[in-house]
């Protein structure tokens, strides 16, 4: 459609009437008009998106007195704390977007399958879920299930002596990054739940497969991929996660007992403490984890949707 | 799921309902709390916190700031994208790959990094620049346009601009003016969708205006960080910002889901252009 309209240009006639002799200003001109309602857009993304992109990955790389090299690199991963930073990053990415899948899955699933009014509710829960981020989904955190918390109170009524997990311990992040991921995951992925018809289920059931059979030869396969590119944002977005990571493991943090890319990137921007170029090294780090996910993810987007075509 | 007896089921759902509630529940009873010892409900009630926190001159500050400055962002955002998704339609396709690849970048790279990334690079080139609206503005139009790039290119292609286009420049009208009469009023419904969500990640953003500006332009999140952290303050009052700031970026997402509804292609972020692509 649009290569149709490309045929009839706006101000093509004014071009065409230069046509016998074009010029170097005419074709400076025309490639001009091809680009320029588009200028202002690219100069702001190239300005505030790829720019400071490659500033970090070549500041990771280059020192004015040593030109290109890789002791930058090699003193960030060989320290400690560094090394702790990218491997628990990891880790909490990882373990966010499985309990995402393990959870939002049979969820997504199960809430395709209600009726209206019920789905309705389930929607307006997981919109809220999903729409509680940051600083505020922190103080939610700490006011269930910080030491005087909700939750602590009422489950301390039950057992005498439970203690929830420290604010700012693994334990607690992965909690608190859950409550956003399982919603996001499950808005994600319901609509590829509709997919599945029922008829397929009945055709299965006529043709004497079991339930089983049906997931672990249709279901499953059909849904995988959207499953898997769902696993994928999850861990994209929760290892680049700051706001809700700074709110609760900023104290943590500063003592060493948690260490995050993002927090470690943070707390020398903010505090001067720490070596900058460490946070160089640990930003491209996150850059190219999240570049190998969202390369993954279009992969297995492509191969979900082969259904749609 | 499927083995899960009943009773598992329902445990199931009980568990994920009472998850997804009981923080913003604690965070409203704090918001209404006259005392809160060491009970599962406050001790006593009172609607003072809401009214001192609209007194609070800082809060109503930081409300204010970070309202014109989504609103600013909007603005720019609609301004540079629509022209520029409207002639990678009509006129040169080859801008795609461009804005494509752009847009990708905040899509997946978080925010820190890129708030990392502006401090390092106008640091050098233009550190005047740091501290001011100016970048905040700047930079957040910049992290939320793939927002709106992708809903108007879906509803640019939904209206067929090219056919729309050709008509308007058969009977003789500008760009410009095509862009105006013909264009914007069949796109509006995607407008405003992408256009909320622009709205929105500019209204909750934290990282940029940290990193960027700091306390020179104290939006509601750095507000709420210092009332978290700070523990002499009153939790109250963190508790009435924190239902505001929920309750506008909640009502965003309900507008936006109506705004969307019978649209297809919502399956996953990207599958729209991915599809458009194998259909093209």
């Amino acid at each position: 459609m649009a290569r149709d309209g490309a045929t009839v240009l706006p101000g093509g006639a004014a071009e065409a009437s230069a046509a016998p002799r074009r010029g170097f200003l005419a074709s400076v001109g025309e490639g001009l008009a091809a680009w320029l309602p588009a200028l202002p857009l690219m100069a702001l993304a190239i300005v505030f998106l790829v720019v400071p992109t490659v500033e970090l990955v070549v500041r990771s790389f280059y020192t004015p007195d040593l030109g290109w090299n890789l002791s930058f690199w090699q003193d960030t991963l060989t320290s400690n704390g560094s090394r702790k930073a990218i491997l628990t990053s990891v880790r909490l990415g990882l373990v966010c977007a499985t309990i995402a899948l393990v959870i939002g899955t049979p969820l997504a699933w199960a809430i395709s399958r209600m009726v209206t009014a019920k789905r309705s509710t389930w929607l307006a829960l997981l919109n809220v879920g999903a729409n509680f981020g940051g600083i505020g989904l922190a103080f939610g955190y700490m006011a269930a299930l910080g030491t005087y918390g909700m939750v602590t109170l009422a489950v301390q009524k039950v057992i005498s002596g439970f203690m929830p997990p420290e604010i700012g311990s693994f334990t607690s992040l992965v909690m608190a990054y859950s409550y956003t991921n399982v919603p996001l995951f499950v808005l994600l992925t319901l609509p590829a739940m509709g997919i599945i018809r029922t008829e397929w289920m009945e055709a299965a059931e006529t043709c004497a497969a079991t339930r089983w059979q049906f997931w672990r030869y249709i279901g499953a396969p059909v849904l995988a991929p959207f499953a898997l590119a769902g696993w994928l944002l999850i861990f994209t977005w929760s290892i680049g996660l700051y706001g809700l990571a700074y709110a609760l493991g900023r104290t943590a943090s500063t003592t060493g007992e948690l260490r995050l890319i993002t927090l470690q990137i943070g707390l020398t921007l903010n505090t001067g403490a720490g070596k900058e170029e460490r946070a160089y090294v640990l930003a491209v780090v996150l850059l190219l984890l999240a570049t190998v996910a969202l390369v993954a993810y279009r992969l297995m987007l492509r191969r979900a949707l082969r259904w749609f075509t | 799921m499927v083995h899960l007896g009943r009773i598992g089921r329902w445990a199931f759902f009980a568990f994920i309902a009472l998850y997804l509630a009981i923080p913003m529940v604690a965070v409203i009873l704090y918001s209404f709390s006259a005392r809160w010892t060491s009970n599962i409900l406050p001790d006593a009630y009172t609607l003072a916190h809401w009214g001192e926190a609209f007194r609070d001159e800082r809060m109503r500050n930081a409300f204010w700031r970070t309202t014109w400055m989504a609103i600013a962002v909007l603005l720019l955002d609609i301004v540079l994208v629509v022209p520029a998704v409207y002639w990678q339609r009509v006129r040169n396709p080859k801008i795609r790959v461009f804005a494509e690849l752009s847009a990708a970048i905040p899509f997946v790279l978080p925010f820190i990094v890129i708030a990392f990334g502006i401090l390092k690079f106008m640091g050098r080139s233009a550190p005047q620049m740091l501290g001011t609206p100016l970048i905040i503005l700047l930079s957040h139009a910049a992290i939320a346009f793939p927002f709106l790039y992708w809903a108007v290119d879906g509803a640019m292609a939904a209206a067929n601009v090219g056919r729309l286009n050709e008509a308007a420049v058969v009977c003789g009208a500008s760009p410009l003016q095509t862009l105006r009469h013909v264009i914007l009023p069949n796109i509006s419904s995607g407008l405003a969708a992408g256009g909320m969500l622009v709205f929105a990640t500019s209204f909750g953003e934290f990282a940029l205006v940290q990193i960027l500006a700091g306390s020179r332009f104290e939006n509601i999140s750095l507000y709420s960080l210092d009332l978290l952290l700070n523990t002499t303050s009153q939790v109250e009052l963190m508790a009435v910002l924190t239902i505001l700031m929920f309750v506008v970026l909640f009502g965003i997402s309900v507008a936006v889901v109506y705004l969307n509804r019978g649209r297809e292609g919502g399956f996953l972020p990207g599958s729209r252009a991915l599809v458009t692509e194998k259909n093209e």
